[in-house]
């Protein structure tokens, strides 16, 4: 399985009062391909910042990145830019649609930025959009939408070109109990699809969707599990190991 | 009641939370009322050393002056008739001291550069119940000849008691010098007066002088009654209208008027020149306030989901605002007194240290109208948008969102226009409010400066005026005053060159302010750095042709309004409006391509954060 | 009660007013409103299951004193409460107390503790959701599974404050 995502030794510096903070400190993360990855820990332990180094939207201070094989890290503004229209999907709590776009024209941007034809971008939008069931809302303005159906169809855009892997930041977090609903079962089709996921959430029920749970504190991952195996343990047992030693 | 304490409060921490947008709306305010501060302080600050001269002379309270011109025998029995007619006025009710009449010969006096006409008023020995003119050098007329210079003419002259003056070709000894009010200072009014006694007046009949007519001063026992007396005895000026003699009746304070037209003229060309600055204002004031405005959605939603009606939210935004608008006042005046005097005493006019008159209501509501005109207007929309909208809709911030999709956008992508350029026509086209906004900022901003070139132009006929034979000194003075009304225009002109370019430069900050969030989610997409400064600046060009197509019409509308009566017309050229149609777009988006880089150089990552 | 007891006495065998005072100072507020008489009859019914045993120690200048210490059963017993993650009904408390008991006798990291039993409730909350996609969106199934996997995602959230609040102290 090749490896998607390639992280070592990451890190990323707030100039603060004083001495900096690192709100990323020294992370390696290795996701493959197919993978859905979930992210968790208290606020401000640096998981959004994570995943904006590992989509670019931030630069690290140190440390080294690949994408599918590619270095990264070094890529300048544009660069970057060009490499994440074609590879990268990113999905926010916030939703970040183009107000003045429509649904439609908002899921085509991607397509039209790399170079496809105008024909070819609305295709692949509308079909998008049908799969994620907001077909009915092509020709809709953000503001006419509900927060899932505007949560859709941001997802719609960050699959449009099929990218590598999907950077999701709390993609539940502004949604109600349906509407997390829906995205849920969107992320479910999606490990089916084996599309490479790595979602930061404070929600419980989207963590658990995940292959894997990394857990966050302070900058750093302090905690990798696998949601799939039996339960583990053995850190449980080693600590009771001097029970049956003693006397 | 106590609700307004509290908008008070509100509305003077809001005031200082964001200081710096307050002082650059009360900056852009002052221009405006300072420059109409200083007309409003210019008007009338002759008065107080003219009323000192008036009341040390004894001056006329009405006057009937009769001119007629020489040698016409049909009109010496009308003349006749007149002088009699004068002589029952100083019996008439209401007079309490009559002077004159005196007779007025004519004649031509020589000066550096050339020959000015000249009036010997032909006075008997005195003493004079009315216009006893103030001596200020030498001593009045008596025995041993010699004439009295006004002392504007004495200044001109640079004469003074002893000097000799060429009159009628003969010199002549200078006698005094005297102040009066029945005339204006020369060389701005003409023409030059000197007095002389009768015995001299003989002389200077057999040198050529001729007899053109007299003046009778009369003071009434209420100076205030003056137009009415004027008013009740109208019919004494009746003359057949074939016949070339002149008679008329003037008021105290209409010669006081005429005595600084100068001033008046300096007043009003300031007046005309606040007015056009105060109407660009109100562009870059919406814009301002409309930037505040965004930014303070917020309270007005927290306010209304607390249970404040829209009228009490209004009343925080107006006090804002008002108190912006009375300070931009209260400076404004207080610029106008402190440069009036200086300004004014450039004046040849002027009988004395000129004094800013004292500020009486009428002059402060002026100013202050117009401060609030300009922050009102600037505020009525944004305002009512603001409390229009629904409340969750302010407590979740971000702007207000487009109304409709558009199809101009879609025609352009058609027809092949890259991406950026597709993505700015879309933009712009679907938030029409802001579209208009922006554009009749930059609209207001386009005809100030077709103004500016009218003005420019018109500065040409300023100098077309040939000189007249026996006007070289009056005519210099005039030059004088021409060249601070050519000042005044041109600083105008440049004035409001500098405020439209300061004007689009805030429409362009502020559109990079609004489109900050939408560009950082076209980065986040994969747009580069460069695409998203061009969708920018495409988005602001649909404003700007707006502003053009409007604006030069508007332009061109507001100069006719202003020049019109004696000045010919002025046209500014079909050129240089082309290529000011031309050069506006290009320049906009050199200035709106500044705050556009400098966004898209910021991190993206910060505006993508859940704020 | 029975567990708590054995866990205490897994670190150090004691006697039962020492066992009592341990139990106090582990369990807090829940521990004062123990009867006296209680922790003699749990050590009583202990010793009958054979998880204790009792032994008399001679004292100098005061009668005898019973001091119990765990049976090999006993070890093993408390090996297996402490490991179970099963959740029940009153898994909270029992929780509790579990999270007193590590932490006081520090027999195994409670930060762990709290970690390996939400991992194992995610575990559990994923199977209800796959669960749950299989059932009609809107049936009574459906419904049922809605409010289990309401409840778990409680106990999750209230898990993940214990651990924010463990680490908290551990950094004072």
């Amino acid at each position: 399985m090749s490896k998607v995502i390639e992280a070592r030794g990451l890190v990323r510096r707030y100039p603060a009062d004083g001495s900096p903070i690192r709100a990323v400190d020294d992370v390696d993360l290795v996701v493959e391909a197919g993978e859905a990855v979930s992210v968790m820990g208290p606020s401000g332990c640096g998981k959004s910042t994570l995943l904006h180094l590992l989509g670019g939207l931030e630069r690290p201070d140190a440390g080294e990145l690949s994408l599918a094989g590619t270095r990264v890290d070094g890529l300048s503004e544009t660069q970057w830019a060009v490499f994440r229209r074609r590879n990268v999907g990113f999905v926010f709590q916030a939703f970040h649609l183009v107000d003045e776009l429509t649904a439609v024209e908002n899921v085509e941007l991607p397509t039209l930025l790399v170079g496809g034809s105008r024909r070819d971008a609305r295709r692949r939008a509308m079909a998008l959009l049908e799969r994620l069931g907001v077909a009915e809302q092509a020709d809709h303005l953000p503001h006419q939408l509900s927060g899932g159906e505007r949560q859709r169809v941001a997802v719609a855009r960050a699959l449009v070109n099929e990218p590598l892997v999907v950077l999701a930041d709390e993609p539940t977090g502004n949604l109600d109990s349906r509407a997390t609903g829906d995205i849920l079962r969107l992320f479910g089709e999606l490990r089916q699809a084996r599309q490479t996921l790595l979602i930061v959430t404070h929600d419980a029920r989207v963590a658990s969707t995940a292959d894997r749970l990394l857990t966050m504190r302070d900058g750093a991952i302090v905690a990798q599990t696998r949601l799939g195996e039996g339960t583990s343990v053995a850190g449980l047992l080693a600590g009771l190991a001097d029970l049956g030693g003693e006397r | 009641m106590r609700w307004m304490g509290l908008a008070v409060r509100l509305a003077a921490r809001n005031l200082r939370r964001r200081p710096g947008q307050a002082l650059l709306l009360l900056l852009t305010l002052t221009i405006a009322t300072g420059v109409l501060g200083v007309a409003m302080s210019l008007y009338g600050s002759a008065d107080a050393p003219w009323n000192r001269v008036w009341r040390a002379t004894k001056g006329f309270h009405v006057s009937f002056t009769v001119y007629h011109p020489p040698d016409e025998p049909g009109d010496r029995a009308l003349v006749a008739e007149l002088r009699h007619r004068a002589t029952q006025l100083t019996s008439a009710p209401g007079v309490v001291a009559a002077g004159g009449p005196w007779s007025h010969l004519y004649g031509s006096i020589q000066i550096d550069g050339g020959t000015e006409d000249l009036t010997a008023e032909v006075r008997d020995p005195g003493p004079y119940q009315v216009d006893q003119p103030l001596v200020t050098s030498g001593a009045w007329l008596g025995d041993g000849g010699g004439v009295v210079l006004e002392s504007g003419l004495a200044a001109t002259l640079h004469a003074s008691a002893g000097d000799t003056v060429t009159i009628q070709g003969r010199p002549f000894p200078v006698r005094g010098v005297a102040e009066t009010v029945s005339r204006g200072r020369f060389p701005l009014s003409r023409p030059a007066q000197v007095w002389v006694t009768l015995e001299t007046a003989q002389r200077l009949r057999d040198l050529g002088m001729t007899e053109e007519g007299f003046e009778l001063q009369l003071r009434l026992a209420d100076p205030d009654r003056a137009a009415d007396f004027v008013a009740a005895h109208q019919s004494l000026t009746a003359v057949p209208s074939s016949s070339s003699v002149i008679p008329f009746m003037e008021t105290w304070r209409q010669r006081r008027t005429e005595s600084h037209s100068d001033i008046d003229i300096l007043a009003g060309t300031l007046f005309a020149a606040g007015t056009l600055i105060a109407i660009l204002t109100i562009a870059t004031a919406s814009v301002l306030i409309a930037g505040r405005m965004a930014a303070r959605i917020h309270q007005v939603g927290t306010l209304k989901a607390v249970g404040v009606t829209p009228r009490q939210v209004m009343l925080v935004l107006v006090l804002e605002h008002s108190a912006i608008a009375a300070a931009a006042t209260a400076v404004g005046l207080g610029i106008g007194r402190l440069l009036a005097p200086p300004i004014a005493e450039t004046s040849v006019t002027v009988l004395g240290r000129p004094e800013p008159p004292p500020l009486t209501l009428t002059r402060v509501v002026i100013v202050a109208a117009v401060a609030f005109a300009v922050v009102l207007l600037g505020t009525v929309r944004p305002a009512l948008r603001g409390i229009r909208q629904s409340t969750l809709r302010s407590l979740a911030a971000g702007p207000r969102p487009p109304r409709h999709p558009g199809r101009l956008a879609g025609l352009a992508a058609r027809a092949g226009v890259p991406l950026p350029g597709v993505l700015g026509l879309r933009s712009a086209w679907r938030r029409p409010g802001r579209l208009l906004t922006n554009a009749t900022g930059l609209a207001l901003g386009v005809a100030m400066i077709v103004v500016a070139l009218a003005l420019r132009d018109s500065l040409d006929l300023l100098d077309l005026r040939p000189p007249e034979p026996g006007h070289a000194a009056s005519d210099a003075a005039v030059a004088i005053l021409y060249d601070q009304i050519r000042a005044i225009i041109l600083g105008t002109a440049g004035l409001l060159l500098v405020l439209a370019t300061v004007n689009a430069w805030i429409v362009a900050v502020f559109a990079a302010r609004d489109a900050a969030r939408n560009q950082a989610v076209l980065r986040a997409v994969g747009a580069t750095p460069r695409q998203t400064v061009i969708a920018l600046i495409v988005s602001q060009l649909g404003a700007c042709a707006i502003a053009v197509v409007a604006g030069i019409p508007l332009g061109l509308g507001l100069w006719s309004l202003m020049e019109g009566g004696d000045l010919p017309e002025v046209s500014v050229s079909a050129m240089s409006l082309v290529l000011l149609a031309a050069a506006v777009p290009v320049v906009f988006a050199v200035i709106v391509s500044v705050p556009a880089r400098l966004l898209a150089r910021q991190p993206v990552a910060p505006l993508l954060a859940y704020e | 009660m029975q567990d708590v007891i054995l866990s205490l006495l897994a670190k150090e065998p004691a006697h039962g007013y020492e066992l009592r005072q341990r139990l106090v100072k582990a369990l807090g507020p829940a521990g004062g409103a123990l009867n006296p008489g209680q922790v003699y009859v749990t050590l009583s019914r202990l010793e009958r299951a054979g998880l204790v045993e009792a032994r008399e120690v001679a004292q100098p200048s005061h009668p005898d004193k019973k001091v119990y210490e765990l049976t090999a059963s006993g070890r093993e017993r408390v090996m297996l409460w402490l490991t179970d993650v099963t959740w029940s009904r009153v898994a909270p408390l029992e929780f509790h107390l579990k999270l007193a008991a590590a932490a006081a006798t520090r027999l195994t990291d409670p930060v762990a503790l709290v970690d390996s039993q939400r991992l194992e409730l995610l575990r559990e909350l994923r199977q209800l959701q796959e669960l749950a996609l299989q059932e009609p969106p809107d049936s009574d199934g459906a419904l049922l599974l809605e409010g289990a996997s309401l409840r778990l995602q409680a106990d999750i959230r209230w898990l993940e404050v214990c651990q924010q609040r463990l680490v908290e102290r551990e950094s004072r």
